[in-house]
């Protein structure tokens, strides 16, 4: 035995006495958890260090015999391999070094190193020595590495952006499927070629100054957007992310990049963007014809009245004619359309701007008030339902505007004979404040007008003083304060109109 | 108690010159009318009147929108000759314009804005207000 230590560690200088050495090689052996072991051919015994035992997990008086070592052995595979070569190093005198899972005495599962030696004396073999390692903590580490790279490599494989690993001279180390589908090579051609290849040229510069910025050390990774050449030689649109991966001691080893495709999102952007630039030119337009309605439709309608207007006191007997009347009647109606039409162009030029904190209850009260009149007149009964606490954002003519209209419009079309019924609650909805104003009037065939509900000249019963213009105007006034409008409605059972507020604190 | 001897209308629309014109004399205005068909013409004009000041206009009806001059740039030129004498001066447009009727607001020299088309009532009230006025 102690013949084998020292041979096996070169000390045969330096320790007096066999015991000495023993209990030296016994607390080198705990302190690098390696065992020693030794089967006696010619006896049949076998010997197991502390440390042996100690890896085993078994008693310190434990007493290995020839057969039951073999339990340990996790997988029988393990068993047969060790037991082949234990027979080959006993038959041919070669020793073996192998890495094998152990189950310990305590049924702990345990990764351990076992080198044997046979010894041969006058050409036959009479002993194996060994020595025994745990290496379980090495070995896991090792396994759980393995797993993580193939994590990685997974997650890299599969990944919908393009990624490679990049030397730091510029070639491709690794890319996964993406990225070849991406720039059109074939993953051999890539990892042929460097990055300046596929980069687009006016991009280069700006590639390399983020990169040496990298390698200085000023941040850890960097975004930019840039193009590359795919391989047909077409310009293609990449957001390019890069990190550097460095050493333990600072020393940049490689790259890793990712490259998203932006090619569709900058088309879907290009497109919006010209869309939303037509809807400016087009609003644009708009706002310099309600210019031209409001300047020059309304001066010469404006002096087509006065003209008709002296006439009549100027020139009396010029008017007495059936012609004057329907001249007059015309050029009012003219008037009346010019007028509509400004009320409208000057709605849609007054958006967003200037929304004040109004109190809903006090604009409500103040609606009903100035309907009072036809309210007692047509005995119309108003439930009113709002917290006095209230506030909506709003510009405080075009609030008393919505109120009214939407008010009278609830008394103008009742039912013959049935008592109009209104009421009106407001409650909070998400980031708006919700109006209800419902009436039992008449009711509008949704089915048939609900696209033109809120239309211009747009009228669905036959009153007298239908314009077709107050929801209309209505609609634009909510509009501009950045609100909403929507109704239900049945015949003859009455009309709900849900208008929704902007409130402050969003 | 003020009389009305001259008033100026600075307007391009001849229509709107004629009917002007009868409204006020159907308001038994029986002065005479200056009238100017763009800015330059009436500032050009009006100038040395008031500079000496000598037969200046009572009343001045001023048109926004014209050739040459408009009635912007008239007021500005005007403001520049820093009169001491009080112009009563009125801006008639057809324009309904809030951005326009804010700006008017703007010049002290204006003394208000009357949206085409003109009537009797408010150019009665217009020159009852200036007669009146001490």
């Amino acid at each position: 035995m102690k013949d084998f230590y020292k041979k096996l560690l070169s000390i045969d200088d330096g320790l007096n006495t066999p015991d000495d050495t023993t209990t030296f090689l016994n607390a080198i052996q705990e302190s690098i958890t390696i065992g020693a072991w030794e089967v006696d051919l010619e006896t049949m015994r076998i010997y197991w260090s502390p440390m042996t035992k100690q890896i085993h997990e078994v008693d310190p008086d434990y007493v290995p015999k020839f057969d039951a070592t073999r339990d340990f052995y996790t997988s029988f595979k393990d068993r047969d391999l060790l037991d082949d070569l234990f027979k080959t190093a006993v038959s041919t005198g070669k020793k073996y070094d192998i890495e094998y899972q152990l189950t310990t005495a305590k049924n702990n599962c345990k990764w351990v190193r076992s080198i044997g030696y046979p010894v041969f004396k006058e050409g036959i073999c009479i002993k194996v020595m060994g020595i025994f390692q745990d290496i379980t903590a090495k070995a896991n580490i090792f396994h759980e590495t393995i797993q993580k790279e193939k994590e990685i490599r997974t997650i890299l494989t599969h990944s919908p952006n393009g990624m490679a690993v990049v030397g730091l001279h510029g070639g491709f180390l690794s890319v996964n499927k993406s990225l070849c589908d991406f720039l059109g090579y074939s993953e051999k051609e890539l990892l042929s070629i460097e990055c300046k290849t596929i980069t687009h040229p006016k991009d280069y510069d700006k590639t390399e100054t983020q990169i040496s910025k990298l390698l200085d050390g000023r941040f850890s990774n960097f975004q930019l957007e840039k193009r590359y050449i795919h391989k047909s030689g077409k310009k293609i649109h990449g957001l390019l992310s890069t990190s550097l991966l460095r050493d333990e001691n600072n020393v940049p080893l490689y790259f890793i990049k990712s490259v998203i495709n932006i090619g569709p999102m900058r088309k879907a952007n290009k497109t919006v963007e010209k869309l939303l630039k037509t809807t400016e030119d087009q609003n644009l337009r708009l706002l310099n014809f309600a210019h031209i309605v409001s300047h020059n439709l309304r001066s010469h309608t404006g002096n087509l009245s006065m003209l008709l207007e002296l006439l009549q006191e100027d020139i009396p007997s010029a008017t007495n004619n059936e012609y004057f009347p329907l001249i007059q009647q015309a050029v009012k109606n003219l008037a009346d359309t010019v007028g509509n039409l400004n009320e409208i162009s000057i709605v849609n030029s007054k958006k967003d701007t200037g929304l004040e904190s109004l109190n809903l209850l006090d604009f409500t009260n103040k609606a009903i008030n100035s309907s009072i009149a036809k309210i007692i007149e047509t005995n119309t009964e108003i439930n009113l339902n709002i917290n006095s606490s209230i506030i909506v954002l709003a510009l405080p003519a075009y609030l008393d505007s919505i109120l009214l209209n939407i008010i009278t419009n609830a008394i103008k079309y009742r039912r013959e004979n049935i008592a109009p019924k209104i009421t009106i609650s407001a409650s909070m909805e998400g980031k708006y404040i919700k109006l209800d104003i419902s009436d039992n009037g008449l009711g509008i065939n949704l089915d048939l007008h609900r696209h033109k509900m809120f239309g211009l000249y747009k009228t669905f019963h036959k009153h007298k003083d239908s314009r077709g213009l107050g929801l209309f105007i209505t609609k634009n006034q909510i509009d501009a304060i950045g609100g909403k409008i929507d109704v239900i409605s049945e015949v003859n059972k009455g009309s709900t109109f849900t208008v929704y507020f902007k409130y402050e604190n969003n | 108690m003020k009389t009305i001897n001259l008033i100026c209308i600075i307007d391009d629309d001849p229509i709107f010159i004629f009917t002007a014109k009868k409204v006020l004399r159907l308001s038994d205005f029986g002065g005479d009318f200056l009238v100017f068909n763009n800015g330059e013409d009436a500032f050009n004009h009006l100038k040395p009147l008031y500079i000496d000041d000598t037969e200046v206009p009572d009343l001045i009806f001023l048109d926004l929108n014209m050739p040459i001059m408009d009635g912007w740039q008239f007021l500005d030129e005007f403001i520049k000759l820093k009169l001491s004498k009080v112009v009563t001066l009125y801006i008639v447009s057809s324009s309904i314009d809030p951005v326009d009727i804010e700006k008017a607001k703007e010049y002290e020299k204006i003394s208000g804005f009357i949206i085409k088309p003109i009537d009797k009532a408010s150019l009665r009230k217009i020159t009852k207000k200036f007669i009146l006025k001490k």
